[in-house]
């Protein structure tokens, strides 16, 4: 009994807050009261024609693609390199190594950027692609832990070892063998990757340039303005994020169903 | 004489920075045999077989398989069909996929790939199952598949790493049988790998016994178990009473038991040896004669085929399997059921 009003509590503690903001986007007016007054979808549609939103939209959309793109190029090769080490000591320092970024708070980290890239010779800071690398260096490690562990659960090293005594080339193993059975938790690890560039505030709000503002870093701004406004931009965010991570629950949910059954 | 489907010559492998392996290994696998590959964990076993697969490069000693050195040649050309401990099947390939791989890489055509995978799911007895998923098959089914897969491209041995040992205890029993049928329909010469006496000994047309790495001794199982090289091969095929003894005469020697009249032996009087009296030679007496010693129980164990006995005499003990339901106060040790072990 006392447990579920412990989880009614907390459930009602994380859902009250996001329920006001959804209120909130669709009130008229909303000062001093505690609920807003008047119904009207016009603050989205402000959203949608402000310039400065449409812009943040597409950078970060851009990011994000950049970022995942990232993660997978050199992920997946850094996964397998980690996976396929011989000596255990190796295995456990890179995984240390790999896992730090973790630990490393975005703040410090844009705080390198600024130093190295604001100078004439790299010239980069508010670039795009100087967002994605932040980016890639915080999510990497997730994407890493999520592959990592998915190969030790699979025995892909054995998987690869029956291919190779069946015949298999080395370029047919990973075509036949790695890819696919590895595909779920590479697109659980991507969506986590997504999730995270999404919603990055610390790192992009101090790199970013005028030009290249991703979605939060505007949205700071909006909180300045119209209250319905800045509702409603912070629910397109949430929107967006909430699409990430259930598209993550489900393939993850998915591939470990798919595989339960194996072990 | 034919020439050995597979054939191991002085292989030598050493774990890097440890002395485990395996060492100087020389062994044949005739064309249509099946060797099992018995020993304690640790011993080797495993490590055999991923050399004759070419998983592993020995550091010294050949490799031959139908005659030909692969020594040095990589896994994918050495065509063995190995089953893992895991089954290893691909998850994400349906059973007829699984099958059909070694197919695909070989480049058969699609249709002729299916045609032929289905074959032999029919020899395993899956038909019925070939559209599924690995996932969706039991244990045994699953051993089946993997089975299917290793033979379907025709390889020149077949290779098992100990493939019952993930299965209960009934699965195990009637996969013993299938692996032995499908082994025999195939005429492949086969290496499985177990450390399961039992298993062994009803598959095995010759055992051949790993301990530390070493080759301690090959032969039908009836031979392992009749005449076993050293206390280790006794103590590890069977059950058996292995006694310390000092010789007196050449046909008496001194023992925890008490003093026992041995067969004829040519070992000069104070040597010490070692004595085999493997339990179901040994009988229950009614006190008197030769070979006949006081017993007190301390353990008794009824299978009902058979009751298992430890008993105390002398100084020692004795293990005693028979089929008689008596009393024990005398066991009797017949002469000719002794025998001598050479001693490591």
């Amino acid at each position: 009994m006392l447990l579920r009003w412990v989880t009614a509590a907390y459930l009602a503690y994380l859902a009250v807050p996001i329920a006001l903001l959804v209120v909130g986007s669709f009130g008229e007016l909303w000062l001093n009261t505690l609920l807003p007054t008047g119904l009207t979808a016009h603050w989205y549609l402000d959203v949608a024609a402000d310039p400065s939103f449409r812009r943040a939209f597409g950078a970060s959309l851009a990011v994000v693609t950049l970022t995942c793109a990232a993660c997978a190029a050199i992920g997946l090769p850094l996964a397998y390199a980690v996976f396929r080490a011989d000596s255990a000591r190796v295995r456990a320092l890179a995984r240390v190594l790999y896992q730090m970024p973790i630990a490393l708070p975005p703040l410090v980290l844009a705080f390198g950027f600024i130093l190295v890239f604001s100078s004439d010779t790299l010239p980069w800071l508010g670039s795009i692609w100087l967002l994605a690398a932040g980016h890639v260096v915080l999510a990497l490690p997730y994407f890493l832990a999520t592959v990592v562990a998915d190969m030790q659960r699979l025995g892909l090293r054995t998987l690869e070892d029956a291919a190779e005594s069946l015949g298999s080339a080395g370029w047919q193993r990973f075509a036949h063998i790695v890819l696919p059975a590895l595909s779920q938790s590479i697109l659980a690890g991507l969506i986590i990757v997504a999730a995270l560039s999404i919603g990055e505030f610390q790192f992009s709000n101090l790199v970013a340039g005028f030009l290249n503002r991703t979605y939060p870093v505007v949205l700071l701004q909006a909180f300045y303005g119209a209250t319905g406004f800045a509702c409603a931009a912070t629910v397109v965010l949430l929107a967006l994020a909430l699409v990430a991570a259930i598209a993550g629950s489900v393939t993850a949910g998915g591939a470990t169903r798919f595989r339960t059954a194996v072990a | 004489m034919t020439l050995p489907a597979a054939s191991l010559k002085g292989v030598t492998y050493r774990y890097p920075g440890t002395q485990a392996g395996v060492f100087d290994v020389t062994m044949d696998i005739a064309p249509g045999e099946l060797v099992v590959c018995l020993g304690p964990s640790g011993c080797g076993k495993t490590t055999l077989l991923r050399l004759i697969a070419g998983f592993l490069r020995p550091e010294a000693g050949t490799i031959r398989l139908n005659g030909e050195d692969v020594s040095a040649l990589p896994t994918r050309v050495r065509e063995c069909g190995v089953v893992f401990q895991a089954y290893a099947l691909f998850p994400h390939m349906r059973v007829w996929e699984n099958v059909a791989y070694p197919l695909r890489v070989r480049d058969v055509a699609p249709e002729e790939r299916r045609r032929r995978a289905f074959e032999m799911l029919e020899l395993v007895g899956l038909t019925g199952l070939a559209e599924r998923l690995p996932a969706q098959l039991s244990g045994g089914q699953q051993q089946r598949v993997a089975l299917a897969r290793a033979l379907v491209f025709g390889p020149r041995a077949l290779l098992l790493d100990e493939p019952l040992s993930a299965l209960d205890a009934a699965t195990r029993v009637t996969m013993r049988d299938e692996v032995r049928r499908i082994q025999r329909s195939h005429n492949i010469a086969t290496l499985l790998i177990t450390h399961d006496q039992d298993e062994a000994l009803s598959l095995a047309d010759r055992i051949v016994l790993l301990c530390e790495g070493r080759l301690v001794q090959a032969g039908s199982p009836q031979e392992l178990y009749d005449q076993p090289a050293d206390a280790f091969v006794a103590g590890f095929i069977g059950r058996a009473n292995l006694l310390d003894g000092k010789v007196i005469d050449a046909e008496t020697v001194e023992t925890s038991i008490g003093r026992l009249a041995t067969p004829r032996h040519g070992r000069v009087a104070g040597s010490a040896l070692k004595l085999l009296v493997r339990p179901e030679r040994c009988e229950l007496a009614n006190g008197g004669g030769e070979n006949v010693f006081p017993a007190r129980v301390l353990r008794d164990r009824f299978f009902g085929a058979t009751r298992q006995v430890e008993v105390a005499a002398g100084e020692g003990r004795l293990e005693i399997e028979t089929a008689m339901r008596d009393h024990v106060a005398h066991v009797r040790i017949p002469r000719e059921a002794i025998q001598f072990l050479n001693t490591r």
